[in-house]
């Protein structure tokens, strides 16, 4: 496999100019830098062909990614938002990482992106390549507004399809039929935009080496959900009013509506 | 000394479980098997819904306090999470965080027996398990949220990491804790990273005793109901907090696996 550029090419030309966040692991690449007037700290997990846990080389989040990104969050400047850029192939997957207890890596920075947004730090997030499974739980999917790149490379998913044909014992030709009847299942960024969660997707001429215009397009609608802070302070829980979750997500709402009105009976 | 038998927390079901937590005659279930609110997702999976979806939600008192447990069922699909399981966990924690606001806080306690998302409606999964995580940290800043892991799966996936966020897990022997279960590490890394069939090094691993002893669980119980029902109460009335999420001593990664094991106190 071989290891994507995408999150530090983005990093590099939307905090271009920034001054880099000391202190982290060559995997973990954060950079201070202004957009359009409003300070933003944007953070990237990037391969490291040397990182020291094999499993985690490619890009993907391990122990030193997942408490390395909570590092980088917690120190946010006061008065700064935070930029997601995701490009995440995986969580790390490893005996040893296990043995070192990953899901605290990744629960590290999951709950420093929370404590950020709900601390009053709004926190964007930009999909520019993969987000899989523990480790877009881990980087991205707490932003309180998400927007991803129109990229067929670009995968969603909780688990490879080797592995979900193992786990349920389906053949990858029948994963395939299943995703395109049940869209719960698909892995394409479009698809997973009809649950609500993707507030703008971006056409770009190459996302592996974005133009000028491509870079400037992204950069005006950040500049624009800065400029309203109290997106990138949404809850997650507001991803079920929106219009794009109205059919999609009504059994979510229905469970919360029966939970709410039987609860004190 | 008591002189009854232990009664098995593990053998129970998802329903019995959510009871044997709460205060005797206290227990009422929400959206309970005849609301009829099943997963419409399976069917064309080729898999049997069940009417209570795998997730059962019971309110009820615990110490004669208000509470809420959330029980996941590890027999129907491995416990895991889809869209309804997942909106009643987070539901849950989100009405709780209300009643605190409104003066009348309510326990909160997840019983977890799951191995992670569930991938037939991966998508749906994955946005319940992140509404979860804000909702246990939203929480647990007001109040103590309490995990417990004694089920026969243990608590895999994206809901190791949920767990990870409590303020207090309480485990079994015979319950694991892992991100990755075996069998995916073993798909996505080979059989030399792991061998899913050495159930030995599993448990060594990623057992309930293994994570107590490196301070990843606040309690460690046997596996018996009046046991786990005590550490419940006391983690409640005697919050002791675990340690922050910060990396943990450990050995040089670029030692060979099964030297680093032993370095980590597990013989491999």
């Amino acid at each position: 496999m071989s290891a994507s550029v995408r999150g530090r090419v983005w990093l590099e030309k939307l905090a271009a100019g920034g001054a880099p966040v000391a202190g982290l692991p060559p995997s973990v690449l954060a950079s201070d830098t202004a957009i359009d007037g409003h300070a933003v700290r944007v953070i990237a997990v990037v391969p490291d062909t040397h990182a020291r846990f094999a499993r985690a080389r490619n890009g993907e989040v391990g122990i030193d990614e997942g408490f390395g990104l909570a590092r980088a969050i917690r120190a946010t400047p006061q008065g700064s938002a935070i930029l997601a850029i995701v490009d995440v192939p995986g969580q790390a997957f490893g005996t040893r990482e296990e043995a070192v207890g990953l899901q605290r890596a990744l629960a590290a920075s999951a709950e420093a992106y929370v404590l950020a947004r709900r601390g009053g730090h709004p926190v964007l997030a930009l999909v520019v390549g993969k987000a899989i499974s523990g480790a877009f739980l881990a980087h991205g999917l707490q932003a309180g507004w998400i927007g991803a790149l129109d990229d067929g490379a670009i995968e969603i998913h909780v688990m490879s399809e080797p592995a979900v044909a193992r786990v349920t014992r389906m053949e990858r030709e029948d994963l395939a039929r299943v995703a395109r009847e049940v869209p719960a299942t698909a892995r394409d960024i479009k698809t997973f935009a009809t649950f609500g969660a993707i507030d703008r997707i971006f056409e770009v001429s190459d996302p592996d080496a974005p133009s000028g215009a491509d870079v400037s397009r992204v950069l005006q609608t950040l500049a624009q959900v800065l400029r309203e802070p109290e997106l990138g302070l949404r809850d997650p829980v507001e991803r079920l009013a929106r219009p794009q979750a109205q059919a999609t997500r009504a059994i979510a709402r229905r469970v919360r509506d029966e939970l709410q009105a039987q609860w004190d009976a | 000394m008591s002189l009854l038998l232990a009664e098995s927390f593990a053998e129970r079901g998802a329903r019995e479980r959510a009871q044997s937590l709460l205060d005797a005659q206290s227990a009422r279930e929400l959206i309970g098997p005849f609301a009829r609110l099943s997963s419409p997702y399976l069917a064309a999976q080729g898999v049997v819904a069940q009417s209570d979806d795998g997730t059962v939600v019971m309110r009820g008192t615990l110490g004669g306090e208000r509470a809420c447990v959330v029980a996941t069922d590890g027999r129907f699909l491995g416990g895991s999470i889809g869209e309804i399981g997942g909106a009643k966990i987070a539901g849950a924690l989100e009405l709780a965080r209300r009643d605190f606001e409104r003066g009348t806080p309510t326990r909160m306690v997840l019983a977890l027996d799951t191995g992670g998302i569930r991938l037939q409606e991966a998508n749906l999964g994955i946005l319940a398990v992140t509404e979860i995580c804000d909702a246990i940290v939203a929480l647990r800043m007001l109040m103590p949220v309490v995990a417990v892991i004694a089920g026969r799966v243990g608590v895999y996936g994206g809901l190791s990491l949920s767990t990870a966020l409590c303020s207090s897990i309480i485990v079994s022997e015979g319950a694991r804790v892992g991100l990755n279960g075996p069998d995916v590490v073993e798909t996505e890394s080979g059989i030399e990273e792991m061998d899913s069939s050495d159930r030995p090094l599993i448990w060594r691993v990623t057992g309930g005793r293994m994570r107590f002893e490196a301070g990843f669980a606040s309690e460690l119980v046997p596996d018996d109901v009046q046991a786990i029902r005590a550490a419940v109460e006391h983690a409640f009335t005697h919050p002791r907090p675990l340690p922050p999420l910060e990396p943990p001593e450990f050995p040089d990664p670029r030692l060979e696996r099964d030297a680093f094991l032993r370095a980590m106190g597990i013989e491999p």
